[in-house]
């Protein structure tokens, strides 16, 4: 994979390789919630909004 | 201050191709380079500036007009990548009124820091852009938020592509906090050591073996230490690549796991000797009152309180008006100090950790990427309450050399002497030979009348302490 342009900041093999992991694993998560709550939505249950949810800094 | 001062490229942003920033006439400008354009372009009209503005996450800019940078295109080129990037715009940021950095923070300060980045790079991803770094450095409170002081750090986000961030954001924010939070929070001194951050494998050996069960520390610490070691210097060419959902999952991983740490002083270690001081209530409240009405006249932009404890007298001393610098040598009080600041939404008072006997140095890049604690100065008004007889008699400072010392710090100082019939005093000398012959009322005045003029002196009521007001020869 190449990108451009060049990263001012070298994330190094090993972080990038271990992000690559990590976020895969995360990414299902992500996918599973929300498809939870589509499905919660064929219900008629609203889940919380994803819109500006940073309260701690807000 | 000094750097900042001399007109010309601040030594700390010699890093960044996209711009730099400059000085002249004592106003801090930031360039945006040629190379920058595109997005710099993107974060305005996106919105994402606004927003971030508005949340107090970014610090706010006004974009000058170009001959204000002429000085800056004149200057020394600030690296060879920039030789060819004309300036694009000229920014002229808001001023931060005191300048700190993360191994002076608290742990509440170091995890709202990483917070925030965090939220930024949330509201970033919104719109197709990213961080492209995550350095603690970028980060300052302002009117007592964490604010990311860094316009150029955002660029365009490709899908795909990994965070270029994330080892820095690691390094710089989960490693010291999982240390500060779960083996010792001394650890956050190591910051100091590392500029760029707490090494991984480092943090990974230190955090108690426990933390291998907890998610986020176990991947984002020790199996990212591991990985590493093991991938050093090769060049990965992976297949795979992260979507955005993966990303904003990454994204949102970190943040809980910062969120999870915590760190709150208890014990009998931490935070009990506050009841014991040997004031009584009229003392106290005398002395409040001499430090109001002394701020009052003598009108401080920016005042250092040296001691502060958890920050009572800086908020005495804030309400004059002054923006109050809070230092204290003890981790607990300074995170107490901010969680009141921040409960209260104060906006002029700073809690910092500084060991007055051994002071924050100037370190990094020629010893001039962060300025030492001195060269920050000086203040207007320096406190030093109930101090002295810890550096005089704990730490065997000479009288002329404490002179010497405030004289450097500030133009104007409110001093309490706190002499040897006094029970606190007694306690540092009930164990060690008395070798302080001048260490009296009148060696201290004759010392520091040397370097300065007393225009007040007044015994504080119910108390051997005499509290002065002097101001710098």
């Amino acid at each position: 994979m190449h990108f451009a342009p060049l990263p001012y900041l070298d994330p190094g093999s090993g972080s990038f390789l271990i992000q690559l992991a990590i976020a895969a694993l995360l990414g299902l998560g992500v996918a599973v919630r929300a498809s939870w709550g589509k499905i919660k939505g064929w219900f008629g249950i609203k889940s919380k909004t994803e819109e500006d949810d940073d309260e701690s800094t807000e | 201050m000094t750097n900042q001062q001399n007109s010309g490229q601040l030594p700390a942003s010699f890093r960044d191709p996209s711009g730099f920033l400059f000085s002249r006439g004592g106003i801090l400008y930031r360039q945006v380079n040629r190379a920058y354009e595109r997005e710099y372009s993107r974060l305005i009209e996106s919105g994402l500036y606004e927003r971030l503005v508005k949340a107090g996450l970014l610090i706010l800019h006004v974009e000058v007009d170009k001959a204000e940078g002429t000085r800056a295109e004149r200057s020394e080129p600030p690296g060879e990548h920039s030789r060819s990037d004309a300036a694009y715009k000229i920014i002229q940021p808001e001023r931060v009124p005191f300048i700190s950095y993360p191994y002076e923070w608290s742990f509440g300060q170091l995890k709202d820091a990483a917070l925030a980045t965090l939220s930024i790079q949330k509201r970033a991803l919104k719109v197709g852009m990213s961080l492209k770094d995550a350095s603690a450095y970028n980060i300052q409170f302002v009117r007592g938020k964490a604010t990311l002081i860094d316009t150029l750090s955002f660029e365009t986000y490709r899908e795909g592509q990994p965070w270029v961030a994330y080892r820095q954001f690691c390094q710089h924010f989960l490693a010291p906090l999982a240390l500060m939070a779960l083996k010792d929070v001394r650890l956050n001194q190591l910051l100091r050591a590392y500029i760029d951050g707490v090494p991984l494998d480092l943090a990974s050996q230190l955090l108690p073996w426990k933390t291998r069960l907890n998610f986020g520390l176990l991947t984002h610490i020790h199996l990212h230490a591991g990985a590493q070691k093991k991938y050093a210097g090769e060049e990965v060419n992976p297949r795979g690549s992260i979507s955005k959902r993966a990303m904003i999952g990454l994204i949102e991983n970190l943040e809980s796991a910062v969120k999870k740490l915590n760190w709150i002083p208890r014990g009998t270690e931490w935070g009990n000797y506050y009841d014991l001081t040997n004031y009584s209530d009229a003392a106290f409240e005398h002395k409040k009152q001499l430090v109001k009405e002394w701020t009052a006249r003598v009108k401080p932009a920016l005042a250092w309180d040296l001691g502060a404890n958890n920050g009572v007298f800086s908020r005495v001393a804030s309400e004059a008006g002054p923006y109050v610098v809070s230092f204290d040598m003890d981790p607990a009080a300074v995170e107490q100090n901010y969680q009141v600041s921040k409960k209260a939404k104060e906006q002029n008072i700073l809690p910092l950790l500084l060991d007055l006997t051994n002071p924050s140095p100037s370190i990094g890049w020629a010893n001039r990427e962060r300025d030492s604690f001195g060269s920050r100065g000086p203040a207007d008004l320096v406190l030093a309450l109930a101090v002295i007889h810890h550096l005089a008699i704990s730490n065997n400072v000479p009288l002329p050399q404490l002179a010497d010392f405030f004289a450097e710090m500030g133009k104007w100082l409110v001093i309490e002497f706190v002499p040897k019939p006094d029970s606190q005093v007694k306690k540092l000398l009930a164990s060690r030979d008395d070798i302080f012959p001048n260490y009296t009322r009148e060696g201290f005045e004759a010392t520091f009348k040397e370097r300065f003029d007393i225009h007040e002196a007044v015994d504080i009521r119910e108390s051997e302490r005499v509290l002065y007001l002097m101001k710098h020869r």
